[in-house]
């Protein structure tokens, strides 16, 4: 419980040096270094993790597949295009690795890790709309290397990024 | 503070005109912030914006610019209007062989641009205003920024029958179009911009937007054609140097804005650090051409008596792979391999075809009209691009 208590004024102070997006960011920063201790949130582990731009990624045997949010394609409308790079191309976090267009606008994708596409979803070329349908499942978008797992830890689990959805709305 | 009324009659907005500060004064200051440059927006969180040029790679590489550096944080907002010289303007992810007569537009000496957002492809010349609404992506609202524009028109014209569709498109008189929207939607920024047809010459738009190509096949997202109409056509007065005080003043209003249009120089690299190499990378044959979604092109080719099967396929404007297929009497038929080979991995681009074919042609027997035969099929490949 101290212990707790020490680390979420640790995380507000540090919070505090951060620029414009502090006042949403730190609860998710808090959130991810406190359970790690508890559960294994290692680079092997399935589960989703996800970044403020609402893309999503998922780790097994250390490729990552990427893939947009409910939110995200909510957001975008019906997705008539998806524009992605070819495999192996290199990318860098935050790098912009494609586009996705839809009735509403194109929208740039940007990827949640460092490392190398090994592979697009063909399905998507004949099907953009499977983004729609099942932006976690069939609409994924590509499957990449991940150069540096420590980066895994900067995204927000599923908890987290509800949370972060719920104060964006408001 | 002038304040502008809804309903203010044409006589006034020749007296009353916007004050044009060729400086950005009051409604926006350049500030650089740590290691970006950061354009922000004054206590009003807004402002009103005009390109001083009309050079299509110019204008995209301003809104890109403004879009990526622009301050929209607390609810900041701008409008950008603008205009270009003649040309044809393609979506973020078509076909520019599907969507306009690439060769024509060659030979007429009217520019191809591509643009960063969505939507179909689209005719510009100085007779058509562009107009791009600046927002947060939390507050990006089609409907209500052309519910401004046709606050706008029905403001200097009061009897105009202006009304937008659910696919965000401005009819004329229920029936014609006047305006097409596109959008971009950035990681906290968007943007949203449309086109107005003033007084656009109407044939070359026509011309320009068939496309001849046959044999392509393509995922490309395509444009949806409409019949379209010039707002001057109904209304004589509705010029675009009308309609930008118009819009410029609802918008003003609107958002309680000091009705002051800023000028922009997109050539002004002081002003917009990075703005020039963004301009380069719009008029690139890698973005123009090469950003078009990969395509299939199958055709038979009629030379002479003869039928020539050529099938392409196009990735990144790169012929990836060629196959052509020269019927057993074709003469001098060991050429067709270096052709095929001589397309493979070069430009889909009817001036590197073209260029690639003289060589070809250098070798070939001045005889019995095999020359003839070849120059004929070359100049149809090229004709293809």
């Amino acid at each position: 419980m101290a212990m707790r208590v020490a680390f979420r004024c640790v995380s507000a102070n540090f919070a505090a040096a951060l620029p414009l997006r502090s006042r949403v960011v730190p609860q998710p920063v808090y959130r991810l270094s406190w359970p790690r201790t508890l559960t294994t949130s290692s680079p092997l582990s399935s589960a989703l993790k996800f970044t403020d731009k609402h893309e999503w990624v998922r780790v097994e045997n250390g490729i990552g597949t990427v893939g947009i949010s409910n939110y995200a394609q909510d957001a975008l409308g019906d997705v008539v295009y998806c524009g992605l790079p070819e495999v192996g191309t290199k990318l860098n976090k935050m790098d912009e690795f494609g586009a996705l267009e839809s009735v509403k606008a194109a929208s740039e994708l940007y990827s949640p890790l460092s490392g190398e596409v090994t592979e697009i979803n063909k399905a998507l070329t004949e099907n953009p709309g499977l983004v729609n349908k099942s932006c976690y499942g069939d609409g994924w978008l590509i499957k990449m290397t991940i150069d540096s797992p420590a980066e895994l830890d900067e995204l927000m689990d599923e908890d987290s990024y509800e949370k972060y959805i719920k104060s964006i709305e408001n | 503070m002038i304040h502008f009324g809804l309903h203010v009659s044409r006589a006034m907005f020749a007296r009353v005109a916007f004050a044009a500060c060729s400086r950005s004064a009051q409604c926006c200051t350049y500030v650089r912030s740590c290691s970006r440059t950061v354009f922000t927006l004054g206590p009003s969180r807004g402002a009103v914006l005009r390109s001083l040029s009309s050079d299509v790679f110019e204008n995209l590489a301003l809104e890109d610019w403004l879009h990526n550096n622009l301050d929209l944080s607390e609810e900041g907002h701008a409008l950008l209007l603008w205009q270009n010289a003649p040309v044809v303007v393609m979506g973020r992810h078509q076909n520019p062989w599907k969507e306009c007569n690439v060769g024509l537009l060659r030979e007429k000496g009217i520019r191809l641009a591509r643009r960063r957002s969505g939507g179909g492809t689209v005719y510009h010349d100085l007779g058509n205003l562009n107009i791009t609404f600046f927002t947060s992506r939390k507050r990006y609202d089609r409907a209500r920024n052309l519910q401004l524009v046709c606050s706008a028109l029905k403001a200097v014209s009061p009897r105009l029958d202006v009304c937008a569709t659910d696919r965000f498109d401005l009819l004329l008189n229920g029936d014609f179009k006047v305006s097409g929207t596109a959008a971009k939607l950035g990681r906290t920024s968007a943007y949203h911009h449309c086109t107005l047809l003033s007084n656009t010459d109407r044939r070359a738009l026509s011309a320009v937007l068939k496309s001849p190509y046959q044999g392509i096949s393509s995922n490309a997202t395509r444009s949806v054609p409409s019949p379209v109409m010039n707002l001057t056509d109904q209304d004589p007065a509705l010029s675009c140097e009308l309609l930008i005080t118009a819009i410029a003043q609802q918008y003003a209003h609107q958002y309680c804005l000091e009705p002051s249009i800023a000028l922009l120089d997109p050539t002004d690299e002081n002003t917009l650090p990075g703005i020039r190499s963004t301009t380069q990378e719009m008029l690139s044959w890698e973005w123009v051409f090469g950003k078009t979604p990969k395509f299939d092109v199958s055709v038979s080719l009629k030379v002479a008596d003869a039928i020539v099967t050529l099938c392409m396929n196009v990735k990144n404007g790169i012929i990836d792979t060629c196959s052509l297929e020269l019927p057993a009497t074709w003469p001098y038929w060991e050429a067709g391999a270096e052709l095929q080979s001589l397309l493979t991995g070069s430009r889909f681009c009817a001036g590197d075809a073209k260029l690639l074919s003289s060589s070809l042609l250098r070798s070939c027997p001045q005889t019995d009209g095999v020359q003839d035969r070849w120059r004929d099929l070359c100049e149809q490949v090229a004709s293809l691009m």
